[in-house]
Parts: C-alpha cells; sequence; structure tokens
C-alpha cells in the first residue's frame, strides 16, 4: 500500500478504530521511505510548503484564461484549493495507482516545480496534474502547499506505531518529538533501546490537564492535592544540560530563540535540569494577557524595543529531570521538594483542606491574571499525555457576551458550502462593531438551520463573506479580553466561541462596546 | 451581432406567483400552485405538485404521476407528438432525466421556447436519452453549473460500486445505497441489472416506484421489499432514499456501511458534513458540459437559468458567447439538494 491508498483508507471511515487499523496496516505493509515521508505528514512535522497558495492559484489562467472568476466560483463551491485544482485538472478517468510508493517521487517533483521561471510554473503545474489521477492530484498538491489534514491526529498515528514497533506510546512521543529522520531503517531505529544523552536532552512529554469532573466535591479529596493557579501563559519545558539550555513548547516548537531573556536567565541558575512551567509576559503592574504574549511569537527577529516592553519569565511548577536522574516517577510532591532546592522562579503553591479554602482561592484568580487553578495529586506520578484523574484544572467560569451576526462566510474541509465562520458585533452608539470571530459550539442541526437563514438573509456579498440581515444573537464565551489597536472595536477578545443561539434575544438586546470596556477594567 | 431578430412580441412564458406561465395558452409549467391546467416536465416534487384539475404531461410519465399527485386528471402525450392550446402549438420532448421526464416546446408559428425541466446527456437505460430541441428561447435548470462538475461515465462508477458492495459482504455489514427513490434507484437497478444476476432489497418508497418502472417496460434486476427479507446482514446491496440515515429503518439489516449516490459527491466536503464514507458521483442532472452543449445546440438567442448556479451560467453566457442570458427565480430545487 502506498500513501494514496491509505489516504483512500482513512478517508472511507469515520471510525477512530479502523483509522488505527488503516494506519497499521499501511506501517507494516509500506515502503520504508513512503511510510516515513507518511508519518512526517501526518503528524504534522516537516510540512515544509513548497508551492503557494497563490502559486496554485495561477493555474486558474491556465485553465480559464478569458473568465479567471470561474476558477473563484469553482473554489467556493469546494472549500479547498487543492482539491478544487485536482477535480479541474487530474485525469478524472485514470484509476489510482494505490500500491508503489509515490511521495519520495513527489517530493522530487516538487523541488523541480520550484526550480522553473515562475512564468512557466502555472502550465508546469497544470501538466503535472493532468498526469494524475483524482486523489494523487489532491494529495499531490496538498503535500506539497503544506496544509495536509486527514483527520488523523497525531496521537493516533503515535497509537498505530507503538502497536507495530511494540514500544510504548510515551518512548514514541519522546523519540518523535524532534521529527524523524527518513530512511529505510527508520521503524527498527524508532525500536532502539534509549541512551541517557537522549534521554536529557529532549522535552518530555507533557502531563495534560482535564476539567474538574461536576461532582467533585463528593469524589474528591481536597487535602489529596497540591494547588496551583493556572496562568495563561505558554507552556513550556525548560531544559539545561551540560552543554544547552532549550525552551520547548507543547507541539514539540523549539522556542528557545524567541526568548533570549529567559534563556539569559536560566544560563545563571546552577544545575542541570528539565523544568515545566509557563512563560509569561511580567510587568511592574503585574502579569501581561496572552494578547501581550501572541506579539512575541513567531518573530523573525526579537528586537530590544520589544524586550523592553514585553519582557517574558519562566515560572516553573514542576521538575521532571535534575542531574542527570529522571523523577518523573517521583510523586509530585518530592517534586516539588526538589525545585524547592533550586534557585529558580516558582509558581506558588498551595495545600488546602477544604473545598471552600480553594474555591476563596480561585475567586482571588482573576485579579493575580490567573485563569483559574490547578489541582494536581501529590502521589502522583509525571506520566505524559492526558492521564485521567491526575492534573484537574478548574478554570473560571469564561466571560460572555451576546453578539449579533453580520457576516457569515463558509467553513473549510467538512463545511465547505455550510456557512459555518460567523463574524459578530456589539452596538457602539447605533452601529455595529465587529468584535469576535466564533466557528465552533453549534449542533449540526443549528448550523444546517442557520446556514438557510443565512442563504435567505444575505444583505450583500463580498467575494465568499456574506452579510446578513442584523437578526440573529449568539451567547458567546471567551477567556480573556485585551485593548488591541489592529480592532476596529479597539479590543480583541481570546478563544471566543459560541455557547448557545439566543433565539430569545433580538438585536437590541445584545451586549455594546461599553461592556466590554467594563470588562477590561476588571481584567485590569 | 445577434443573427436572429429578436421578437418584439409578447413573451410566451412568464414569471407569475403560481409558476411559469403561457398566456396565449393559458397553461403553467410546472406550477407551484394548484392552477386550473398544467404542463409537467416530471414527476418530481418539485416539479409536479399536487391540486391542480388537469395536467399534460409525456406519456411514459402517467403512471408516476398519476400515482404521485394522486390524480386521474393526466392527458398523457407521446414524445414528439405536438397538440394545440389555443394558438401554441406544444410537444413533449425526451429529457433524459428519468421515466417519462420532458423538454416542453411551445410554438406559436414564428417563436418557439423550450422548457428543459431538469435533464442529463449521460447515457441512461431506465428512460429515453436527451434529444436536442432548437428554439428562439431556452428556459435551462443550472444546477451543477460549475466546471467542478463533470460525470464520470456509469461504465467507471459501475465495477465501484460493485467492489465497494462486495467488500462489505466480506466485512459481514449490510451495504446500503442512498440514493433519490424516484429515478436514480431504478436507474441504479437498470444498470445493475445490464452488468449482472445479483439482486437488490429496498425501501418501500423505492418499490412503489418500481412498479411503475416495470409496468413501462424498464427492465430492472431482481429485487425485493426490504420489509419483506429476513432481518440480519445482507448480502443484497440495500438501496433507499437519504432520509433514512439514523433511522429505524436501517436497524433490521445489523452493522450497516452508507454510501450515496449523486452529484453532490464530486466534493469530498459535501461527502464528509453528510457523514457518508462512501459517495458515488452519479447525478441525473446535466454537468457543466452538458448544460453548455445544451445551450449551444439549441441554437437559442435567450437562455434563461432556473435552480443551482443560474449566477455563474449567465455571467458565463454572456461574457463568451453572444447568447442573451437572464437568471430566473423559480420555486425548483428547493429542498432538494442531497435528494436527487
Amino acid at each position: 500500500m502506498n500513501f494514496v491508498g491509505l489516504f483512500q483508507s482513512l478517508d472511507a471511515s469515520q471510525s477512530t478504530h479502523a483509522k488505527r487499523d488503516a494506519l497499521i496496516a499501511f506501517l507494516e505493509q509500506g515502503d520504508a521511505v513512503e511510510t516515513a515521508l507518511a508519518v512526517s505528514l501526518l503528524t504534522g512535522r516537516k510540512q515544509q510548503r513548497t508551492l503557494k497558495p497563490a502559486q496554485l492559484k495561477q493555474v486558474a489562467g491556465v485553465l480559464y484564461q478569458e473568465t479567471p472568476w470561474l476558477f473563484d466560483e469553482c473554489y467556493q463551491a469546494v472549500g479547498d484549493l487543492s482539491e478544487t485544482l485536482a477535480i479541474l485538472c487530474a485525469d478524472g478517468l485514470q484509476e489510482a495507482n494505490t500500491q508503489d510508493p509515490v511521495l519520495s517521487a513527489w517530493s522530487d517533483l516538487q523541488q523541480q516545480l520550484l526550480q522553473i521561471h515562475p512564468d512557466a510554473l502555472p502550465t508546469a503545474l497544470y501538466t503535472t496534474l493532468q498526469q494524475l489521477s483524482r486523489d494523487e492530484a489532491f494529495l499531490f498538491l496538498k503535500t506539497a502547499s503544506g496544509g495536509f489534514r486527514v483527520g488523523v491526529s497525531r496521537g493516533l498515528v503515535h497509537d498505530a506505531l507503538a502497536k507495530v514497533t511494540g514500544m510504548s506510546r510515551d518512548v514514541i512521543d519522546e523519540r518523535l518529538m524532534d521529527g524523524l529522520t527518513v530512511s529505510q531503517d527508520w521503524l527498527s531505529d524508532l525500536q532502539r533501546p534509549l541512551s541517557d544523552a537522549e534521554q536529557h536532552a529532549r522535552p518530555c512529554p507533557f502531563l495534560l490537564a482535564h476539567p474538574l469532573p461536576d461532582n467533585f466535591e463528593s469524589t474528591l479529596s481536597p487535602s489529596d492535592y497540591v494547588v496551583e493557579y493556572k496562568w495563561d501563559g505558554i507552556r513550556a519545558q525548560l531544559i539545561k544540560t551540560d552543554q544547552i539550555i532549550r525552551l520547548w513548547s507543547r507541539g514539540d516548537h523549539d522556542i528557545t530563540t524567541q526568548f533570549p531573556e529567559i534563556i539569559e536567565a536560566a544560563s545563571s541558575w546552577p544545575g542541570q535540569w528539565t523544568l515545566d512551567g509557563e512563560i509569561l509576559i511580567v510587568r511592574d503592574e503585574g502579569l501581561g494577557s496572552f494578547h501581550d504574549l501572541q506579539t512575541r511569537l513567531n518573530r523573525k527577529r526579537v528586537t530590544k524595543p520589544l524586550l523592553a516592553s514585553h519582557p517574558a519569565r519562566f515560572r516553573a511548577y514542576d521538575l521532571l529531570k535534575l542531574n542527570g536522574v529522571d523523577l518523573r516517577e517521583q510523586p509530585l510532591i518530592k517534586r516539588k521538594a526538589h525545585l524547592d532546592t533550586l534557585s529558580v522562579e516558582q509558581s506558588p503553591w498551595h495545600i488546602h483542606h477544604s473545598w471552600l479554602a480553594i474555591s476563596q482561592m480561585r475567586a482571588q484568580s482573576r485579579s493575580l491574571g490567573a485563569e483559574g487553578l490547578m489541582l494536581k495529586a501529590q502521589d502522583a506520578a509525571y506520566q505524559g499525555g492526558r492521564k485521567s484523574g491526575v492534573w484537574w484544572k478548574w478554570k473560571l467560569d469564561p466571560m460572555t457576551a451576546d453578539l449579533v451576526l453580520i457576516y457569515a462566510q463558509a467553513g473549510h474541509g467538512r463545511r465547505a458550502s455550510l456557512h459555518t465562520d460567523y463574524t459578530l458585533a456589539a452596538w457602539s452608539e447605533n452601529t455595529l462593531v465587529p468584535v469576535a470571530k466564533a466557528y465552533s459550539g453549534l449542533t449540526d442541526d443549528e448550523l444546517k438551520t442557520i446556514d438557510r437563514w443565512i442563504k435567505a438573509h444575505t444583505t450583500d456579498k463580498f467575494g465568499p463573506v456574506r452579510q446578513v440581515e442584523a437578526e440573529l444573537v449568539f451567547e458567546i464565551g471567551f477567556e480573556g479580553i485585551a485593548r488591541s489597536s489592529r480592532h476596529k472595536s479597539g479590543i480583541a477578545l481570546r478563544f471566543p466561541r459560541i455557547l448557545r443561539w439566543r433565539t430569545d434575544l433580538t438585536p437590541t438586546d445584545a451586549d455594546s462596546l461599553s461592556y466590554f470596556n467594563e470588562l477590561l477594567e476588571v481584567a485590569r | 451581432m445577434i443573427s436572429k431578430n429578436t421578437p418584439s412580441r409578447d413573451p410566451l412564458i412568464q414569471r407569475t406567483d403560481k409558476g411559469l406561465y403561457c398566456p396565449q395558452a393559458d397553461v403553467y409549467i410546472d406550477p407551484w400552485r394548484a392552477v386550473p391546467r398544467a404542463l409537467i416536465t416530471h414527476a418530481h416534487a418539485d416539479h409536479a405538485r399536487p391540486g391542480s384539475s388537469q395536467y399534460h404531461c409525456a406519456s411514459d410519465s402517467t403512471g408516476v404521476i398519476g400515482s404521485r399527485l394522486n390524480t386521474e386528471h393526466i392527458v398523457p402525450h407521446p414524445y414528439g407528438e405536438s397538440f394545440q392550446l389555443n394558438d401554441i402549438e406544444i410537444t413533449f420532448f425526451p429529457a433524459g432525466h428519468i421515466l417519462g421526464s420532458a423538454q416542453i416546446r411551445l410554438h406559436d408559428g414564428e417563436q418557439t421556447w423550450v422548457i428543459t425541466g431538469d435533464y442529463k446527456r449521460t447515457p441512461d437505460p431506465s428512460c429515453k436519452a436527451f434529444e436536442p430541441v432548437e428554439c428562439d428561447v431556452l428556459i435551462t435548470e443550472a444546477t451543477f453549473a460549475l466546471p467542478i462538475y463533470r460525470w464520470p461515465s456509469m461504465d467507471e462508477i459501475m465495477p465501484r460500486i460493485f467492489r465497494w458492495w462486495d467488500a462489505n459482504i466480506r466485512a459481514k455489514r449490510t451495504p446500503v445505497l442512498l440514493c433519490y427513490s424516484l429515478g436514480k434507484a431504478q436507474r441504479v437497478m437498470t444498470e445493475i441489472a445490464a452488468r449482472s444476476n445479483r439482486g437488490v432489497r429496498v425501501h418501500g418508497a423505492v418499490a412503489t416506484l418500481n412498479t411503475h418502472y416495470e409496468a413501462a417496460g424498464v427492465p430492472l434486476c431482481p429485487w425485493e421489499r426490504a420489509a419483506d427479507a429476513p432481518k440480519g446482514v445482507s448480502q443484497e446491496l440495500v438501496i433507499a432514499p437519504p432520509q433514512v440515515a439514523g433511522s429505524a429503518f436501517l436497524k433490521r439489516f445489523g452493522p450497516t456501511e452508507l454510501a450515496m449516490a449523486s452529484g453532490w459527491m464530486q466534493v469530498r466536503g459535501v461527502r464528509r458534513r453528510a457523514a457518508i464514507n462512501q459517495g458515488f458521483v452519479i447525478s441525473d442532472h446535466a454537468d457543466w458540459n452538458e448544460l453548455l452543449e445544451t445551450i449551444y445546440q439549441s441554437n437559442a438567442h435567450t437562455v434563461y437559468a432556473t435552480h443551482g448556479e443560474t449566477r455563474v451560467l449567465t455571467r458565463f453566457l454572456n461574457e463568451t458567447t453572444a447568447i442573451k442570458a437572464t437568471r430566473l427565480e423559480t420555486a425548483f430545487g428547493i429542498n432538494q439538494e442531497l435528494d436527487q
């Protein structure tokens, strides 16, 4: 089986079990290089983009010289650029080759296309696609444009790899954190015994928290837990060995170069260790918002003014390795004791004997710039992944607002051709000003009903965006609010999502900008 | 540069609140309200609605329309045989959409108008093949008027259906093909009959229509009502309308695997959203090329596009040809999106 065959099996199923079986069959039977490249693609690593969307769109000029708008119409109906081109250009009669390896050859072909003069690229791309079957053309473009998603999570791929290699899922997670080296022996390489250097140079799989269960008061005992504030920062591991200092965020991103001040501070801290904690922007008046933190991310250059205006700190709450010893099997309370011996900034923690005391601590969290509490079992080891019952998060209730739908746009992928991306607005005097875009939170039935309503109440169209009559009101929830000069409303909401369709409200009942300004005051 | 003179006379068709109307013949075409006299292109519910006093239709449609509308006031007309209503000469021509589907030509001695109804040009052994008809003004459907819609031939699709069917037998699951109960179901059954000795089990809605098709001489594959068959996993393909997805009807078959036969299956996102694992691109409507071919062959100087991608079709014709193309709002195609 090749990558095309794997895609067809994955695409023809919605059951996780069937998808895992398809992955296992592919890993066991597929060509070694093909499987290595496929795993890289499916786990979202090494998504090197060789062809930009703008370059793909130029094929429209080859297809429809006189009526290029026809391509845009097709793209809107399909909702996916690669699929649109595959339908229009590929040989629809040809059956896909689902056996012989394709990925290595595609990668070469993509590199060759890059060498071609930009003026000749559209025709060359078109000619390439014409020789492929539809599924092949679709996947060729998806792998080239770096936006490949096929409804399998990285975790599912790792599960399948664990099954095929006989290794534990944790080891697979850890070994693939840096990506994998494509070779004939990559699978056997994945099964090699662990070396010491390997143990210590890499971040460990993060232990993730679950929301506190509804019935926690009757099922959990408060004094079993270490209680910390839940900081609204970037989760990260800070690693110092005898040679290097590295900062890793979740999702296996090496963000060392983005936070030079943290690396500099860490260089003066003694010992060799792996710390788990949170990156935060800390100012005189307190913690910066997540919005502040975002301005530090994905910068080509971290400038001095930015370092001065948005200084970052690393606040540790767990110690995973110390001077070559893996502490992860030890109970949390012991790891905390070791952490106390280090001269690093720590997140304060408490042990409370009543839920009342814990809830009082929670009530204070917003004023400290935290978004709730973390409850961590005192006696629990640090096991990577989302192990239930070890770490609980007890977040503050989200802030909410009632907003009016003003624009809608069709979604992508599974939601293509259904209007599911909403722009929601609040009142400013007598006009509605957009304050949030929300994509999730409604049931499929609601989405269908609203989609029908949108189509029947469109007042204007701007490309794929429909302006609709100001009539529908939605209650949204969000985790934070910050001032923003980039938004017309002057505010930016964090994680806005739809909580409910408020069919009981009319647009005049919706909130106004002054309400958000009050929230901003409270958040300060 | 229009080669023909645009007639200065009154149009033969107007849009009224009851539907498309020819005042000269005092007759409605596929009206969406009850009227005294109607011409019906075909029996699908968005075109043939109950309550009118008299229905003129192609002879092949008599059985289906009679049973669907529960009426005896039907005046059948063989394809190609003209009749007069007042001073208007009216003729039904095969549209290739479903059994008895027709294009309707109206001629007043000078100008000729054709209403296509729904149509397709892809061969379909369950109904008479589409015949191109010349006219001055063409009123065409535009359901799939985008170049992404190009239908594969049934010679490509049917082997895929058989492979999927067999894979389900091996996996001990009942294969269920969802398709519209009038037209698509019988078309698939005719294609199965032409290529194998296999039999199918059908939903009650399909069974009723099967008897009309067989009465009209269409060679369907062997079939039985699913309700009459033993419970449990079926090795025979089950053919049912899309509404059964998630309903109690499927319970009797044990584990099932759903596929859908529809032109909409051309787009992956549509199939995924419908929570269907397998889609077969089979449409009873004209694809992009068929629409253009039909319009060009008609030699019409004016084209009205009714439902579907009317904006795209009219803009394309206006920009690339001398044809004057306009959108025409109708009640056709409403709530039929995934059904046909």
